[in-house]
């Protein structure tokens, strides 16, 4: 069966792509806006720990693809161009301000869109939930980012091994390391609210 | 171990890896253990599940970054409303703060419901102009918090309970603005056009600089902690007397004596006892002793509510701005008890709880007031 998520944003993606490069589309531009920069925001706070690059940066990011939309059509992964430009953009800062040349995964400090929950859209939380968030958060930070880049962002695992510097093997032990972990927390659960 | 495989191969069926052979070597496997069928069934669930969109708080991002666009010379033609800077940042901010957020770390946070509240028509931030005047008053209530850009950039925080009055398009020769409550002031540099800010009891002069102002009309002191850069402390009822801090001391000074004369107040730090204080005095900023990163005097522009050996009845005050209730001490013994603790996403009977736990009081809650006892 195939997954119809990851197919189905992408093609939006490449939708709005079009509209923006062809018909210097306004409204596309903006649905491309509330698609890419949430995601883009959290990967670059992971890496800088700070919500004010963080925005900043993906704004510069986004105002880019604004700029240059005339040529958007010869990048054909937008999504993972900007991850990447993100990637580089962050490092970068982090460089500038605290003259760190090396980057560890091992320190990231992974923050998930669903972290946030708007009171007036959602009612509460299950104290399942809250147990599968709690472990999400106990996994090491490498592992939590590869499992927020492949469910939250729907990135492919090799475009995530070429943002990350990973190998697509990594990947997949990985993320089957977070998978396990988050039935060991349902099955416990259910034994004892079956 | 097959256990394991059978995770490798859902992973990569669920994110549209899985190849034929894989997707039937999955369905072998569950063939042999039919038991696992529960929990894939919910590992898929969680999967596919998107979080929805908070499109007021997208709107009002996106909005911002067309501001931005626009200073660069940018200009997208939206249909969209025409915000100011600090109606943005204030929708945004309204968005921020209330929204919760999944407290792991903290050991006494769960989840956090907030009642509900309504985005744009919010009563607890009031944002008057005087036409006649030109003046713009911004005012919260407990309980909420929020930023304001000045007409020259400068970011302020404000925290609960708090005031702060500024003209519309600054001065000249010099920018001004007037606060009650607290605030913490990211100042753009200008050493052409110093920013002074006036409290009840004093005046600051900051030419470029990050600090954090206490000054509640209901507090006995006023304090003036300094991050980064550099202020100059002048008494309004003494205006030849200066004080110049440094990065990492805070000014507190008594109100009683800046108001009525000489008065001999109380100390509020256990190891000095009841000692009169008659001068101004300037510390170090106070950081928590379990996280040492965590500056006290600034912590809540983070969203976190913290104190470091203090009594009850001063930290009592900054729960009922925190919180927007009233605390009232049945009994008046614990209101010297001292106290630290830092909290960021507790709700009130949490941090309650957390504090009776250390140390020992009790106490009852009715309708919106605190009964401690």
């Amino acid at each position: 069966m195939r997954d119809n998520n990851n197919s189905n944003i992408n093609r939006k993606i490449n939708e709005l792509k079009y509209q923006i490069s062809r018909y210097e589309d306004q409204t596309a531009y903006k649905s491309l806006f509330f698609i890419l920069f949430p995601s883009l925001q959290n990967f670059i706070f992971t890496i800088l720990k700070s919500r004010v690059w963080a925005e900043e940066i993906a704004s510069d990011l986004m105002m880019d693809v604004w700029i240059k939309r005339e040529r958007l059509q010869d990048i054909e992964n937008l999504k993972l161009y900007l991850f990447v430009s993100a990637r580089h953009a962050a490092l970068a800062r982090l460089k500038q301000e605290n003259k760190i040349d090396v980057f560890s995964l091992d320190e990231v400090e992974v923050e998930f869109i669903s972290d946030y929950i708007n009171p007036a859209q959602a009612s509460e939380c299950t104290e399942l939930e809250y147990k599968i968030a709690k472990t999400v958060k106990g996994l090491p930070p490498a592992c939590q980012l590869i499992y927020k880049l492949a469910k939250e962002d729907r990135l492919k695992y090799k475009e995530i091994a070429e943002i990350l510097h990973l190998s697509v093997k990594t990947i997949d032990n990985q993320l089957a390391i977070a998978l396990k972990r988050i039935a060991e927390v349902i099955g416990t659960h259910k034994k004892i609210f079956p | 171990m097959s256990n394991d495989r059978i995770w490798m191969l859902l992973t990569r069926k669920l994110s549209g890896e899985a190849t034929q052979t894989e997707l039937e070597e999955l369905y072998a496997i569950l063939t042999v253990h039919p038991e696992q069928l529960h929990s894939i069934e919910e590992i898929t669930q969680l999967w596919n599940q998107v979080t929805p969109q908070d499109t007021d708080f997208m709107e009002a991002t996106f909005l911002a970054h067309v501001e931005r666009m626009k200073s660069r010379g940018i200009i997208l033609n939206t249909d969209e409303p025409v915000l100011d800077e600090n109606e943005i940042e204030k929708v945004k901010s309204i968005s921020a703060w209330k929204k919760f957020r999944i407290g792991i770390f903290a050991t006494l946070a769960i989840i956090i419901i907030f009642a509900g509240w309504s985005l744009l028509h919010s009563k607890n931030i009031t944002d008057t102009q005087s036409i006649a005047t030109k003046t713009k008053e911004v005012k919260t209530l407990n309980g909420t918090r929020t930023k304001i850009i000045l007409p020259d950039g400068s970011h302020v925080w404000l925290n609960a309970g708090s005031k702060l009055n500024y003209q519309k398009k600054f001065d000249a020769n010099v920018r001004e603005v007037f606060l009650s409550g607290e605030a913490y002031f990211d100042v753009v540099h200008n050493a052409k056009k110093p920013f002074i800010i006036h409290t009840a009891t004093i005046n600051i002069k900051v030419l470029g600089t990050q600090f954090n102002v206490k000054a509640y009309d209901d507090d006995k002191i006023t304090e003036t902690s300094l991050i980064k850069g550099s202020v100059e402390i002048s008494l309004k009822k003494n205006a030849s007397k200066k004080y110049i801090l440094k990065p990492n001391q805070k000014l507190v000074l008594l109100n009683e004596i800046l108001l009525d004369g000489d008065m001999k107040v109380k100390s509020t730090h256990k190891d000095s006892g009841d000692i009169a204080m008659y001068a101004p005095q300037i510390k170090e900023l106070t950081y928590l002793k379990n996280d040492n990163n965590t500056n006290v005097e600034s912590s809540w522009t983070r969203n976190i509510l913290s104190f470091e050996d203090e009594p009850f009845y001063e930290v009592a005050k900054k729960l009922e701005r925190w919180y927007d209730v009233s605390i009232i001490f049945e009994n008046k013994r614990w209101e010297h008890q001292y106290m630290s603790g830092a909290f960021e996403n507790e709700n009130l009977a949490q941090a309650m709880n957390a504090l009776k736990f250390t140390t020992g009081f009790n106490y009852k809650q009715e309708g919106n007031t605190i009964i401690i006892y």
